[in-house]
């Protein structure tokens, strides 16, 4: 526990660097992120000190608030410690193109981030739990708005807080709930509640809203695919490589210690919901061309697959009894480990492309590979792993998430749970497909074929820090993949199942059957070595331009993003309902001559459907309110006059 | 004490009828002598010493000397001030002294019936809901100044009649702070002049955002 406590100096330290001058910003720039690197590489010894020591759960008391580590938040805090001290790394570099613009703040709030998160997950009772969220969302909040200047980015940045403070609302009512039937707020004390059931369900309904808020799944993600595009490259992957899981950390240590008696309905809206945020996640990923936004869209769905492993879990806990369920528990948690570092790896190398290019337009690359060759690696063994390709970690959490929902499926013969599973197992499976293409097309466009703009044939490799960054992250993303049993026994341990166990009650799992990634990489490299040995055409082999009717062939003649994914467009328009517009801005004639002005519109069912109602409402009353409050003094103590005068009419009728 | 309380009733509804600034100020000077009054002759009653005095003094020190001669300073200021524009019609503020006349008496023998000192508690309610009537009904700053210390006055006189003598560290408090509410009334007043050259408090409406 000491370790961390220095790891939160080598943050303070980091945090501090805001007082620099500002002539000094290179070396506060430098002194933050090497203070933010050391600071969670700390936190990733502590925790395997931890996990080293004999795994009993430690704890720090400061009066009512304490600090305190068990098998559950170490997993979490591991995620962390690995996942910003890559990020970190990256920033050394990435963060200096944002010299003379506000750099030193950009270091200290980034410092303050991490130190915040960390210190969520060691929280060891209510109220530093809430205050050290709420500084988490302060922090975030001033880093997504660090370019307040552009007024997209500030739009999004107080989108977020008002959404972010929702959430905390819900979360405040559940804490409050259950601390009103605990002997105090710390967490130990909490897990020994006396909840009715019927104050449970309240405690459920409140925990779920909030942590669903911050982990964005539909309908509350609507910030998420506003704030990430508009903070910085290397704060978006922390917030989607890590924020998102601590609501995954929040929403177990409810389900686990405060309510562990879960009702059949709340597993089967925990499911849904989890399955349609991972639907519609990636459909939505599909169709933008903004990269950033493509993989904000790709965490809602991951979220989504997270979510909904879990919802898995609890219903085969609820009902088929038995270990069963920590299967399903096993993937949401594994899963969240891997969704970490690959999406911290896309969205490095997202900000490696903005960085080489200037821009995130999707339409404007074309092949970058020839140009970031380094980058262009990286993102393809990220999106790999985003696509769910055997071999590399995204695989792992989806196949054994997949496994949970046969079990449940095969587990009982009731119809209810049946229809569940067959609508999740559906949702999933496009889910699945969608990925697949959302990320063809990502990398696809962005870096083979041919250059679309001038911008992309200027663009060029970034430094040697982003270049690390992403080698290591890839490296982990790869290891992960082939070689999970070091990171399945330590979700063994987070969701407290003996590892023996689950391999004895499980037939499915690495040790005895179904996959084996080890065993898939041998065949396929010698069924590779084979095939390169005997049908080798190099013989034959003419290099070529791309015959194209005896002209050259151009960039206009490629696939353009939105051309790419126009036939999922076209078959879920009842979803999306895309508004099309095309009109002639030059026709000379009815074949040739025409110059063709094309313009798509996604508009977002859901702030549609159900935020802008309620915006509506909000200024509708608010204008009734307003002739309430008239601003005359006389007014506001007539209103007191009378509320005195129906008090004391009441209290003597009443009498 | 029942003479006295039927003048100080008859005092608030002159009160309402009362237009003209100084004549109101001179008028609550009166009130707040008839309050000091009530408090000398309980405190006699409960035995006089300086516990039963101090709070009489007191009132005639602050309420009778002070508050009205620093109000009677600023209207003295106020020489053109003449408009009843916005101010709502006599009648009216006398009609709603009356049903709050009645409301307190039918109130009380509600809640307290039987309760020896009755005409008191109930003017002292009387006296509350009208100074809050005053300053809804009265437009000019002074005027509500007026309504505030009515309501006042009502209250320290509930306060004595229910709890029979308050510690004197709790008068003192309501004293003090009635004096720094007439003090900060005071400076917005004249500031109110200086800005708006009226004491008409309708003016601050423009300052609504």
């Amino acid at each position: 526990m000491e370790l961390f406590l220095y790891a939160a100096c080598c943050y303070l330290v980091g945090v501090s660097t805001f007082f620099f001058p500002r002539i000094y910003q290179v070396e506060a720039h430098y002194l933050s992120n090497t203070a933010a690197l050391i600071g969670s590489a700390l936190v990733t010894i502590a925790t395997g000190g931890y996990y080293a020591g004999s795994l009993a759960t430690d704890s720090l008391k400061w009066g009512t608030y304490s600090l305190a580590i068990d098998g559950w938040s170490s997993f979490f805090l591991l995620l962390t410690g690995i996942a910003s001290m890559i990020t970190s790394l990256y920033a050394l570099g990435y963060g200096r193109s944002y010299e003379g613009n506000r750099l030193r703040n950009l270091g200290s709030n980034w410092n303050l981030f991490i130190v915040s998160m960390v210190f969520v997950l060691l929280a060891g009772d209510g109220f530093s739990f809430l205050l050290f969220w709420e500084i988490m969302a302060v922090a975030s909040f001033m880093l997504v708005n660090h370019e307040a200047y552009i007024r997209t980015t500030w739009n999004a940045a107080y989108q977020y807080l008002v959404m972010t403070s929702l959430g905390t609302t819900f979360l405040m009512i559940a804490f409050l709930i259950v601390g009103a039937y605990s002997d105090s707020y710390s967490f130990v004390d909490m897990a020994h509640n006396s909840l009715t059931p019927q104050m449970a369900q309240w405690v459920f309904v409140t925990a779920f809203l909030g942590f669903a808020l911050k982990a964005g799944l539909v309908p509350l993600h609507i910030w998420l695919p506003q704030a990430h595009p508009a903070a910085p490259s290397h704060v978006s992957a922390l917030m989607s490589g890590v924020m998102l899981k601590i609501a995954l950390y929040g929403f177990g240590r409810f389900m686990f210690s405060f309510i562990p008696t879960w009702s059949y309905w709340w597993a089967a809206v925990v499911m849904l919901a989890g399955a349609f945020s991972a639907f519609l996640g990636v459909l939505y990923a599909q169709m933008e061309s903004d990269i950033k936004r493509v993989l904000a869209y790709s965490s809602v769905e991951n979220m989504g697959v997270i979510f909904a492993a879990f919802g898995c879990g609890m219903l085969l806990k609820v009902t088929a009894g038995g270990h069963w369920y920590l299967i399903a528990m096993a993937a949401a948690l594994l899963h969240a480990f891997n969704h970490s570092i690959m999406k911290v790896l896309m969205f490095m190398s997202a900000g490696s492309i903005m960085h080489g290019t200037g821009s995130k337009n999707l339409e404007l690359f074309g092949g970058l590979a020839r140009r970031m060759p380094v980058t262009a690696v990286c993102t393809f063994i990220g999106s790999l792993a985003l696509a769910a390709i055997p071999l590399t970690c995204g695989f792992n959490g989806e196949w054994l998430a997949l496994q949970g929902f046969i079990t449940l499926a095969r587990s009982s013969s009731a119809h209810d749970i049946r229809l569940l599973t067959a609508i999740a197992m559906i949702l999933l499976g496009f889910t699945g497909a969608l990925a697949l293409g959302c990320f063809v097309r990502y990398f696809g466009i962005a870096f083979l074929g041919r250059e679309r703009s001038e911008i992309a044939a200027h663009a060029h490799e970034s430094d040697k820090f982003m270049l690390s960054a992403m080698s290591i992250s890839s490296v982990l993303v790869m290891a992960a993949g082939i070689y999970p049993m070091p990171l399945m026994d330590l979700v063994a341990q987070a969701i407290g199942a003996n590892t023996r166990m689950f391999t004895a009650n499980q037939a499915m799992w690495w040790g005895t059957s179904a996959y084996s990634p080890i065993l898939l990489l041998v065949v396929l490299a010698i069924v590779g070595g084979v095939v390169y040995l005997f049908a080798s055409t190099a013989k034959y082999e003419v290099k070529e331009v791309t015959w194209n009717c005896g002209t050259d062939p151009t960039a206009r003649q490629q696939y353009s993003a939105i051309g790419f994914s126009k036939p999922v467009r076209r078959a879920f328009d009842y979803i999306l309902q895309p508004v099309r517009q095309r009109s002639y801005i030059r026709k000379d004639h009815a074949y040739f001559g025409r110059q063709l002005e094309y313009k798509l519109e996604l508009p977002d069912m859901i702030s549609r459907k159900l935020y802008q109602p309620v915006q509506k409402y909000f200024v509708v009353s608010s204008a009734f309110l307003r002739r309430l409050q008239q601003g005359s003094v006389r007014l506001y103590v007539g209103y007191v006059m009378a509320a005195m005068t129906v008090v004391l009419i009441w209290g003597a009728v009443i009498k | 004490m029942e003479y006295l309380v039927v003048a100080l009733m008859c005092i608030v509804f002159l009160q309402t009828r009362f237009m003209e600034l100084r004549r109101s100020t001179i008028l609550l000077g009166v009130q707040s002598a008839f309050i000091a009054a009530a408090c000398l002759v309980i405190g006699i009653a409960h035995g006089g010493g300086l516990h039963g005095f101090l709070p009489g003094i007191l009132t005639i020190l602050v309420k009778v000397i002070f508050i009205p001669f620093a109000i009677l300073k600023v209207v003295r200021g106020l020489k053109d001030e003449r408009e009843i524009i916005s101010d709502i019609n006599v009648n009216y503020s006398t009609g709603v002294a009356a049903l709050a006349l009645a409301m307190s008496y039918m109130i009380i023998d509600r809640l307290l019936p039987g309760f020896e000192g009755r005409d008191i508690l109930a003017t002292a309610m009387f006296m509350i809901m009208t100074g809050l009537a005053l300053i809804v009904m009265r437009a000019r700053a002074i005027m509500q100044m007026i309504g505030m210390i009515t309501m006042e006055n009502g209250i320290y006189l509930l306060g004595l009649i229910m709890t029979e003598g308050l510690p004197i560290i709790i008068e003192l408090g309501v004293f003090l702070d009635v004096l720094i509410a007439v003090v900060i009334l005071v400076i917005l007043t004249s500031r109110l002049r200086l800005n708006f050259s009226t004491t008409d408090t309708n003016v601050m409406q423009k300052l609504k955002g």
